[in-house]
């Protein structure tokens, strides 16, 4: 009797097994990567068209978040300065230093310097940045420590689990009223997270903390 | 345990409710339509439709853009996006937050004082100004749609000069030469429309001033001869405000105070605050030729051909005694004891009742209407006076009679549109040819800018200064939020220009003017609070005169109408798509106008759609026939739409529509059918017609079909008598006095936060004007879908107005039927029956009380859309914003409208479109489903601004009333109140007890969050067919339904606010 199933059929089961799994190997690391808020670009650091450093301004000058980010606490967007907020100083200090020949271009012709948006919110998420800072919410949350960082990165996933992980638990991060521009502060205790979870316990007790978890929350 | 749970079967007695001829008559290819979701095809892709795309064609065009997407793995990249922070820090401005500006709309019979919202320096939003006195924070219509004006992507943008594109210096140039050769003016003409602009006037003045021989014109197209009526009977620098809160008595004669003759909101909602039927109702008459809004909230109607109304009111008059003369005369038939009872009425209310007779109608007929309020003691009492600057301009035919004269050469159009809209005797656009230099300035390249030999681009009143009157008589600023978008010039601009004076950008025009009318005043209050706060000057009327002459035309034949439009008015908003789409309040009528007739009539004209409705098949459906109507051997072509309740041998055909091809812009192209045409100056308003049948048909796109809800008492409704004797009538209607304990099978979700948000509808006050429907359309960026998707179902209003007529008892009677108005929006369910079917968790409760939507959840079932017992939800078969929804040609394939050629069509919507859009709410893709949220972003915004507030402290709580919905803020009635069901002060929770409080479809147990108020009418008990009106509980069914009968109402009860228990324990199963 004649073979039923010719010669090559014999390595047939082994080539169906190998694409099987050099196609599930792909699905599995293509799902890994872009199906977790792990691919929400953290770590993205672009090329900024002023080489702006948030290091020298924040931590060795001292400056103050609400200088140039003005808006902060009153609207949605914290607003990136004008031109002109930058010049309320360099018109003085560091004014033929090339590398802020951008910002002297952006002032001359008035046109905008193009800023590469590095935080960003889909247009049908309303993050609101005034009702985080005004309730205790520090900036170092959402941002990490800009205020050493020379050129700014992403730090956190910003995910919507991400932010619902805070809605959730707001102790993990609320701070007293007056150290929430300061980014370094740390709640006093040996362990500081331990600390924290008291202290932030507390405060959402007293200021009546509940972040909304419903959808409407944020989309609208 | 398994429950099937029965609808209620319609009542067999008492008050039939019914939205069209069909329905009333209940035939099979109705209930047919009826028991379909959407109607036939309407969720399937049209393929073979008008639209001639075939399904073939269309796969090889996905095949064929699926195979190109995969060049190049672009999507696999995230773009690089940039901030363009501004240069130089503005005063003011606050990224992310809206600034407000008071303003007003220049209006015929006075400014619409306005308080506008701008986001990032565009103007997106327009509500009124609340701290104008007259005011009340309401708009209208036409206020709230304006904004699509501006950002009016067809819109002029250049300077045209001998046909070819220019420029401003070109045109200042040819300016400057054509005004030195004029010398004295004479020969030198103005036309342009109603205006009480003082720095209008004190240009005017200068102008005259350099140039004396040159004249002015003035010219109304809505036909309005209010203005000489009232100089006529009172003198000049006069005109009328009325206080209808003293009235008890209202007639109104062919007159539409509430609709589109109503001159601001003010006379709305006075009238409207005294339909409370816990205080002293008024009552209201209306005589009128076809439905109107004013006509749907009368307690009595008579139904008159507009040509009878002089007839009308000379009976009228001398059943009041008051001397009237005529000649001719007309048998008025059946109504002499409606009049006698009318006046009988009238006269108890002497000095407290008011006439109103139509703006429309011959000065002498209107001077009569005067001579009546007088001998009623109204004049003084309802009807006052206040200052205007004297008119001192010609009329449009002064100008004609000129220019036929040749003693014109010079001619300059500001903002009206003569070629379209003179009568059409006057034959202008060849008239327009014998003037040598013809300069128009306008927003549009309407037909008159294309006549002449100047177009000058003008500016919408958001971005050009001026200022006005409002009809009360306060000064008010016109301020612009935005430099012209095209570098146009205001009327003012173009004034100054020939005067001789300096264009300034800013405000120095009307500051000039503001510094005489006003001095020592403050100017930069006067901007802030948007009216100038000195008491109008009231100036005392007296009425000069004995009634004048009345001529009575013959009402033998057939009549035909012409009043102004309700949404587009005479025709300059013609490129507005909100107006377009919006249906009618009376006729749900979309994208076109049409002739309004009776059953009766067209019967007699052998009409097939109108003479045998009940046995055409679904597709003749929307088919109307045409009929060529002939006026003064002019004719026109229109299709026909019975109306119920309107006068037989009586047409009606809105103006403003049919503008010719090329004159208007994508939106506007080939809408409707040009009234104008009809129209001559010795009968402008009502004429004597000839109509033929043509045996065409034509598709109008009506949405009084859609979204039935078979016959529940969803509208209810009592006389003033009934009320007092039983208040709490509404909550037993029908079946809600017989409603078991119910039980859900669903949890009922946790009402965890403090505020609970609810909404309350007077259905006694709702006109059914439709603002809040283009308001809603503003704040929550709905787009508008276009003519065929109308008639395809797919109109995506939020809230819309459903109109009811009522008839009295079986009979199928469709000729004098009563009207009520519904404003429908998401009744945000606490048990909603969209929840429980979404399969993905993308419409959910939230623990304010809100049936909220997550776009991005939506995956497009549209099962939600199916169990909804509102029909309320909207889904986005196309991506309309994204894609033009007119018809465009791609390569060689056929013409068909942008939305089906998919990936084919040009993407993107209009930058200037783009610029309306409320940047607090998603603009919605293709395949998501939508409904109203009562705005939550106003809700969002009103919680975080307490959070801010609250900063270090626990006061979370949102003030009183603070948060308005949009519907609530522009309703002029004051119909609608959003707010906190549970804090006590609120005035929706006041109105929470409300015996006239009821909630739709109780029975289900949804629980609905928005409740409505029943409707009371006040008839007059000795008026003829005054026992039939709202009664809705006839003798025989109170005997088998009412209290005490076998399984008869219950006792009223209060329908539970709120689950009182945020947690049921798990009993509910």
């Amino acid at each position: 009797m004649a073979n039923i199933f010719p010669r090559w059929s014999n390595q047939l089961p082994l080539k169906v097994l190998v694409c099987v799994a050099v196609l599930g190997a792909a699905i599995t690391c293509g799902v890994a990567y872009y199906f977790t808020p792990k691919y929400t670009r953290v770590g993205y650091q672009p090329i900024q068209p002023v080489p702006f450093q948030h290091d020298i301004h924040v931590n060795q000058l001292g400056m103050d978040c609400r200088y140039c980010h003005s808006n902060v606490e009153v609207s949605a967007h914290s607003n990136i300065p004008t031109a002109q907020t930058c010049m309320n100083c360099h018109s003085q200090i560091q004014k033929n230093n090339p590398k802020l020949a951008a910002l002297k271009t952006a002032w001359e012709t008035g046109l905008p310097l193009p800023w590469v948006r590095i935080h960003y919110a889909p247009d049908y998420a309303y993050f609101n940045h005034s009702v985080h800072v005004n309730r205790g919410v520090s900036c170092v949350s959402c941002h990490g420590n800009i205020n050493r960082m020379e050129v700014v990165w992403h730090d956190q996933p910003q995910s919507m689990s991400w932010c619902l992980d805070c809605h959730r638990n707001p102790e993990k991060h609320v701070r007293p009223m007056e150290q929430v521009f300061n980014l370094d502060w740390k709640p006093e205790g040996k362990d500081p997270q331990k600390a924290q979870n008291e202290i932030g316990t507390q405060l959402v007790k007293e200021w009546a903390i509940r972040p909304p978890q419903n959808c409407g929350g944020c989309h609208r | 345990m398994k429950r099937i749970l029965q609808h209620p079967t319609e009542v067999a007695t008492g008050k039939k409710y019914w939205r069209n001829v069909e329905e009333l008559a209940d035939t099979p290819s109705f209930r047919g339509w009826l028991a379909r979701e959407f109607p036939q095809g309407a969720a399937e892709m049209e393929l073979d439709g008008p639209d001639g795309l075939s399904r073939r064609s269309f796969v090889q065009i996905m095949g064929a853009s699926l195979a190109l997407a995969g060049f190049g793995f672009s999507g696999c990249r995230r773009p690089e996006i940039q901030f363009a922070a501004l240069s130089k820090s503005v005063e003011w401005s606050i990224p992310g937050k809206a600034l407000y500006y008071a303003s007003a709309m220049p209006r015929r019979g006075g400014a619409m004082p306005l308080m506008v919202t701008t986001n990032d320096g565009r103007p997106t939003k327009i509500e009124g100004n609340l701290l104008h006195p007259s005011s009340g924070g309401s708009t209208d219509l036409q206020a709230q749609a304006t904004i699509l004006d501006l950002y009016n992507p067809d819109r002029s943008r250049t300077f045209v000069g001998h046909g070819q594109k220019s420029e401003r210096s070109e045109f200042e140039r040819y300016l400057k030469d054509l005004l030195g050769k004029v010398g004295t003016g004479a020969g030198m003409a103005f036309l342009s429309d109603v205006s009480n602009s003082p720095t209008r006037a004190r240009l005017q003045k200068e102008v005259l001033a350099k140039y004396p021989g040159a004249k002015f014109h003035v010219y109304d197209p809505t036909g309005s001869l209010q203005h000489e009526a009232v100089a006529s009977a009172f003198g000049d620098g006069v005109a009328l405000k009325y206080n209808l809160e003293k009235a008890n008595v209202i007639l109104a004669v062919d007159s539409d105070f509430l609709g589109i003759d109503a001159i601001g909101t003010e006379v709305t909602r006075q009238f409207s605050r005294r339909r409370n039927p816990s205080g002293k109702m008024n009552r209201l008459y209306a005589v009128e030729n076809r439905y109107t809004i004013t006509g749907g909230m009368a307690d009595h109607r008579l139904r008159l051909k507009a040509s009878l109304v002089p007839a009308f009111l000379v009976a009228l008059a001398k059943e009041l005694g008051v001397a009237a003369t005529a000649t001719g005369t007309a048998d008025l038939g059946a109504s002499a004891e409606w009049i006698k009872e009318c006046a009988t009425d009238l006269l108890s209310a002497k000095g407290t009742s008011l006439v109103f007779v139509g703006p429309h109608q011959p000065v002498e007929v209107q001077a009569l209407g005067f001579a009546i309020n007088q001998a009623l003691g109204n004049i003084g009492s309802t009807i006052l006076g206040v200052a205007v600057p004297p008119a001192a301009a010609g009329t449009l035919a002064d100008l004609v009679a000129s220019i036929k004269a040749k003693a014109i050469s010079t001619l300059f159009i500001l903002e009206s549109n003569p070629v379209y809209t003179a009568p059409a005797d006057f034959q202008f656009a060849e008239l327009l040819k014998s003037v040598a230099d013809v300069i128009h300035v306008g927003l549009r390249t309407d037909a008159t800018a294309q006549a002449a030999k100047w177009h000058v681009p003008g500016t919408h009143f958001l971005e050009s200064w001026d200022d006005a009157f409002t009809p009360d008589g306060t000064y008010v600023p016109v301020q612009p939020m935005i430099l012209p978008l095209f570098g146009g010039l205001s009327i003012n601009d173009v004034l100054s220009l020939v005067a001789g004076l300096p264009v300034p950008t800013g405000a120095e025009l009307v500051k000039a003017t503001f510094d005489t009318l006003a001095a020592g005043t403050d100017w930069p209050k006067f901007l802030q609070n948007g009216y100038l706060d000195i008491p109008a000057a009231v100036a005392p009327l007296a009425f000069r005169g004995s009634a004048p002459m009345i001529t009575i035309p013959s009402d033998k034949g057939i009549e035909i109408v012409f009043p102004p439009d309700y949404k587009i008015s005479d025709g300059h908003s013609i490129d507005n798509g909100w107006l377009h789409e919006l249906p009618d309040p009376i006729t749900k009528l979309t994208w076109d106008n049409a002739a309004l007739i009776s059953r009766k009539t067209a019967t007699s004209l052998d009409l097939a759609r109108a003479s045998d409705p009940l046995v055409r098949s679904d597709e003749a459906h929307l088919d109307s026939d045409v009929v060529k109507i002939t006026v003064n051997g002019r004719s026109l072509e229109v299709p026909v739409l019975v109306t119920p309740g309107h006068a037989d041998d009586s047409i009606t055909l809105p103006r403003g529509y049919g503008h010719a091809p090329g004159t208007t812009g994508k939106i506007g192209t080939g809408v409707g059918f040009n009234a104008f045409q009809l129209i001559s100056s010795t009968t402008p308003y009502v004429a004597v017609a000839t109509v033929e049948r043509t045996g065409k048909q034509y598709k109008l796109a009506l949405t009084q079909e859609h979204n039935q809800m078979e016959g529940r008492a969803l509208v209810r409704e009592a006389t003033a008598e009934k009320f007092a004797k039983e208040p709490e009538f509404a909550k037993t209607m029908h079946i809600d006095g017989h409603i078991p304990p119910n039980i859900s099978l669903y949890k009922s979700p946790p009402l965890t936060m403090p505020e609970q948000w609810g909404m309350m509808i007077d259905l006694n006050t709702c006109t059914g004007c439709s603002t809040c429907t283009i308001a809603c359309q503003a704040e929550n960026n709905i787009p508008i879908v276009g003519k065929q998707q109308v008639i395809n179902n797919r109109e995506m209003h939020w809230l819309r107005i459903d109109r009811y007529f009522a008839t009295a008892g079986d009979e199928h009677n469709e000729t004098e039927p009563e009207m009520v108005m519904q404003p429908m929006g998401c009744q945000q369910c606490e048990n909603a029956p969209c929840e429980t079917v979404c399969p993905v968790n993308a419409t959910v409760h939230s623990p304010d009380g809100l049936n909220v939507m997550a776009y991005n959840r939506c995956i497009g079932t549209r099962y939600c859309a199916n169990n909804c017992p509102f029909k309320v939800r909207r889904f986005n078969f196309f991506n309309y914003n994204e894609r033009p929804i007119e018809k465009i040609k791609v390569g060689i394939l056929p013409e068909a409208s942008g939305l089906y050629y998919g990936p084919l069509a040009p993407k993107g919507t209009e930058e200037l479109t783009k610029m309306q859009k409320n940047p607090n709410v998603t603009v919605r893709i293709r395949g998501v489903m939508e409904k109203c949220t009562y705005c939550i972003q106003r809700i969002e915004e009103g919680r975080i601004s307490s959070r801010i507030k609250a900063g270090a402290s626990d006061k979370l709580r949102i003030p009183t009333d603070s948060i308005q919905s949009a519907c609530m803020q522009a309703c002029p009635t004051e119909a609608i109140t959003f707010g906190d069901l549970r804090d006590p002060d609120s005035a929706v929770a006041k109105l929470l007890d409300n015996p006239r409080r009821y909630r739709l479809l109780e029975y289900l147990d949804v629980r609905t969050r928005t409740s409505y108020l029943a409707r009371i009418r006040n008839p007059n008990p000795k008026m003829p067919g005054a026992e039939k009106i709202a009664d809705i509980y006839p003798d025989e069914y109170e005997s088998l339904h009412g209290e005490g009968a076998p399984g008869g109402h219950g006792p009223a009860k209060n329908p539970d606010e709120l689950h009182s228990n945020p947690e049921p324990a798990g009993a509910h199963h």
